[in-house]
């Protein structure tokens, strides 16, 4: 066996590759622009996006990868903030916390329901849903405001959004490694056919994907509204737009799966995307423009490390 | 032999919808016994299987085990009573790690307070790989980095290493290697040491024969009859699967003196193929009127020089031409120069499973009907040559998932029949099918012959290909390594020396 191959097999070559893809962007970007990108405190504010992203992209993985898609992330995740701020108004730190994560397990099992008493595609259940939770938003903002009291912005910035989002990535780990749960789904993903002759029971577990999806873009809100500290409502759809950021960090996961770490690849991931962000604005880019450059990059950077076979089917 | 029954089956009956696949069969297993269960495709030995491991629900009838009545509800259930099974296809999953795949919905034995103890479980599922000298193969490694042999092995250990007290063995040895199956074998033996039963289909009449104790037959889903092993040769079970006593001579008889033959025109011609890690410089031609048959070992590169001359294989270097000149480079332009491919693969790559017959039949012809498609044209298509080729079936809206896999062949040759296709390029034609269809198969192809028309086999039955073709490619690591011609002295000692 080669080197290469030899270093394939190995368990962290996943996260090495990421690594080297992190370091090779800022050496661009510094030279591009070495007054305006990649400082310490500049570093830290993109770690500081990353991972609240990151907390949605954990959330989306657990969908993405039995196949299923969840469009009503970004409209959950505006409902959230909003009631996350109202509930802080009356409850402090518990209602800012509570609040949010709970909106995301309800709307999560809604979503789990809907999907499984229908019997219609996750991609169609969870746009027409996330049409309702857009309009509930605006009845919340209505009645919680869109502003977040200055007093209730510690999970804006550092250490507290580092801590919160280091346990959400924890759990994930954990609920990976360490239940069932984990293993369905990606059970379900390879073969569902199989995983239920094998007793896996696949609608509980799809179920059960929903609700934690949503309740790690709960988690998620807690982080966005105390870094953003305002959300107004979003309705035509206007939602979906916040869905993709925390799917290119599940999509990274996706591909370094088979190097069986994904939610450091998620991580790394979302950092390299906040990083790419920054360096286009650094250039001075206008934002289409960037848009166009990170799709791209995002694309190349999965094509290099997914193994694709001409004439392979892919779906 | 005990005189108890291990297992005892009472009037088991299954039906998809019109299809009655299993009529009230009884039947006994004793314990420590290997008890063969054969019949043509579409008997209802799987859905019979099937039904006892969980895989699909019981119609109506019972499983008493060890005087319980069993009915699982998956395989894991069955599992539990102390039923197992290793498939014919892959069972084990991508994504998931080796040990994962081990104890997949039966993690429960390593969960302590809904927290699963993934080093226990990755050390249970090391020492049992070791322990049936599989010891390369790491429980902790994602399944994907092994390969089906590997995968089929994993399987085999998760299917039996609970010692099982009914395994049932539905035709794996097809996908084996003989190491594989050699391996296999060890353990269907250590079952019946155990004084437990081994359930084992297959359509291969000499492994049926050397390792079971006795044999149940099953027909159009009756119950037939259960024979000693010591009682029956070959050709009684052949009988007896299909209701009638098999022409022995179901291959061609003829043997053409081809040193006064005009050699026939060149149908089709490859030259310096190339597919990297496959294929090594491989030249082929066949004439028109003639079977050429590739043999070889499973991963010699045969399976895929016939994807090479259909224009469906990747990086491939070197030339594909027809008669005309014409250069074969993609799919498109082979079924317009009326080239016809069976892959190996049926169910994934020739035919659209979840698809009825008639859009099975009907697809590659349907460019020839002109600009409008008309349903009753393309039904009577359909049904024209579904009949032609005998196919088993209640019409053609059927949907090709519930057929056998002989008649699920049988559809995917209709389809080329109807097409008109002067070449056929034929991967594997009949693998896992029973000796009727077989039959039925190969008259076709002589027929074929008969008419003209170019036809490539490609097999790992070496006595196929000393029965049908008028020659013989046999290839070895990517590269032909001889050619014979077809002779009535011509054994199979011939083509292993070459092969290996």
């Amino acid at each position: 066996m080669g080197t290469l191959a030899k270093l394939k097999q190995n368990s962290w070559y996943g996260v090495g590759l990421l690594l080297v893809i992190t370091v090779l962007c800022w050496v661009v970007f510094k030279i591009l622009c070495p007054g305006t990108f990649g400082a310490p405190d500049q570093m830290l504010t993109y770690v500081q996006t990353a991972i609240i992203y990151a907390v949605g992209g954990c959330g989306l993985y657990f969908i993405v990868v039995m196949g299923l898609w969840d469009f009503s992330v970004g409209s959950i995740l505006v409902l959230s903030c909003l009631l996350s701020i109202g509930f802080s108004q009356m409850f402090g730190y518990v209602g800012l916390i509570v609040a949010p994560i709970l909106c995301g397990i309800v709307l999560g099992a809604a979503n789990g329901l809907a999907y499984i008493k229908l019997r219609i595609p996750s991609l169609i259940v969870t746009v027409g849903l996330s049409l309702i939770y857009e309009s509930l938003a605006v009845f919340a903002s209505d009645w919680a405001g869109t502003r977040l009291s200055d007093s209730y912005k510690l999970f804006g910035s550092y250490p507290w959004n580092l801590i919160v989002a280091l346990a959400a990535f924890l759990l994930c780990w954990f609920i990976l490694r360490y239940t069932k749960l984990g293993t369905y789904v990606n059970a379900i993903g390879a073969n569902e056919a199989t995983a239920k002759n094998m007793g896996v029971d696949v609608d509980k577990y799809k179920f059960l994907a929903f609700v934690l999806c949503s309740m790690f873009v709960g988690i998620m809100s807690v982080l966005y509204i105390g870094y953003g500290t305002a959300q107004t409502p979003m309705t035509g759809m206007l939602s979906q737009s916040l869905n993709f950021k925390p799917l290119m960090g599940t999509f990274f996961g996706l591909a370094f799966k088979k190097y069986g770490r994904p939610v450091i690849s998620i991580v790394i991931g979302e950092f390299i995307i906040s990083m790419m962000f920054a360096g286009f604005v650094a250039l001075g880019m206008p934002v289409t423009i960037n848009n166009v450059i990170t799709g791209a990059t995002l694309l190349i950077i999965i094509c290099i490390t997914t193994k694709r076979v001409k004439g392979a089917v892919v779906k | 032999m005990d005189t108890k029954p291990l297992l005892h089956a009472d009037k088991i009956d299954k039906s998809f919808g019109p299809t009655h696949a299993v009529k009230e069969v009884s039947l006994d297993f004793y314990p420590g016994e290997i008890h063969a269960l054969i019949g043509e495709n579409g008997s209802g030995k799987s859905t019979f299987t099937n039904m006892l491991t969980g895989i699909i629900p019981i119609g109506s009838g019972t499983f008493t085990l060890e005087g319980e009545q069993v009915a699982p509800r998956n395989q894991v259930d069955a599992n539990h009573h102390g039923i197992a099974i290793v498939v014919q296809e892959t069972g084990t999953l991508s994504g998931l790690t080796v040990a994962e795949n081990m104890f997949l919905g039966d993690e429960d034995q390593f969960m302590h307070h809904g927290v699963k103890d993934t080093a226990a479980m990755n050390r249970r599922a090391q020492e049992l790989l070791d322990s049936y000298g599989l010891g390369s193969i790491k429980a902790t490694t994602v399944i994907d980095h092994y390969g089906f042999e590997e995968r089929k092995l994993v399987e085999i250990v998760r299917s039996t290493y609970f010692d099982p007290k009914v395994l049932v063995v539905d035709e794996t040895t097809t996908a084996l290697s003989q190491s594989g199956r050699d391996k296999l074998f060890e353990v269907m033996r250590h079952v019946r040491e155990l004084g437990h039963c081994v359930i084992f289909i297959s359509h291969d009449m000499s492994e049926v024969l050397e390792m079971s104790d006795r044999i149940s037959i099953l027909r159009d889903g009756d119950y037939i009859t259960t024979v000693e092993k010591k009682d029956v040769d070959e050709e009684q079970l052949k009988t007896l699967m299909v209701g009638r006593k098999m022409d022995d001579h179901y291959y061609r008889t003829d043997y053409p003196d081809y040193q006064s033959l005009p050699e026939g025109e060149v149908a089709i011609k490859a030259e310096h193929l190339k597919v990297p890690g496959q294929l090594d410089d491989v030249s082929i031609c066949v004439h028109k009127g003639e079977i050429v048959g590739i043999g070889g070992l499973s991963e010699c590169g045969m399976h895929e020089v016939g994807k090479a001359l259909f224009g469906a294989s990747y990086d491939r270097e070197g030339t594909v031409t027809l008669s005309d000149g014409t250069e074969v480079n993609d799919i498109n332009t082979a079924i317009n120069h009326s080239i016809a491919y069976t892959s190996k693969d049926r169910d994934n790559e020739s035919l659209l499973i979840n698809d009825t017959i008639e859009d099975n039949i009907t697809l590659p012809s349907m460019r020839d009907m002109g600009r409008f498609l008309s349903d009753k044209r393309l039904h009577a298509f359909a049904e024209k040559f579904a009949e032609a080729m005998s196919v088993k079936m209640v019409g053609v809206d059927q949907y090709v998932s519930a057929l056998s896999g002989g008649n699920k062949q049988k559809v995917v040759l209709a389809r080329w029949l109807g097409k008109g296709s002067e070449i056929l390029i034929l991967d594997s034609p009949t693998r896992g099918i029973d000796i009727k269809v077989k039959a039925s198969i190969y008259s076709l192809l002589e027929k074929m012959r008969s008419e003209g028309k170019a036809v490539l086999i490609i097999s790992e039955e070496i006595m196929e290909l000393i029965g049908m073709c008028d020659r013989i490619y046999v290839m070895k690591d990517g590269k032909v390594n001889g050619e014979l011609t077809r002779r009535p002295d011509l054994t199979e000692q011939d083509l292993i020396a070459k092969m290996v």
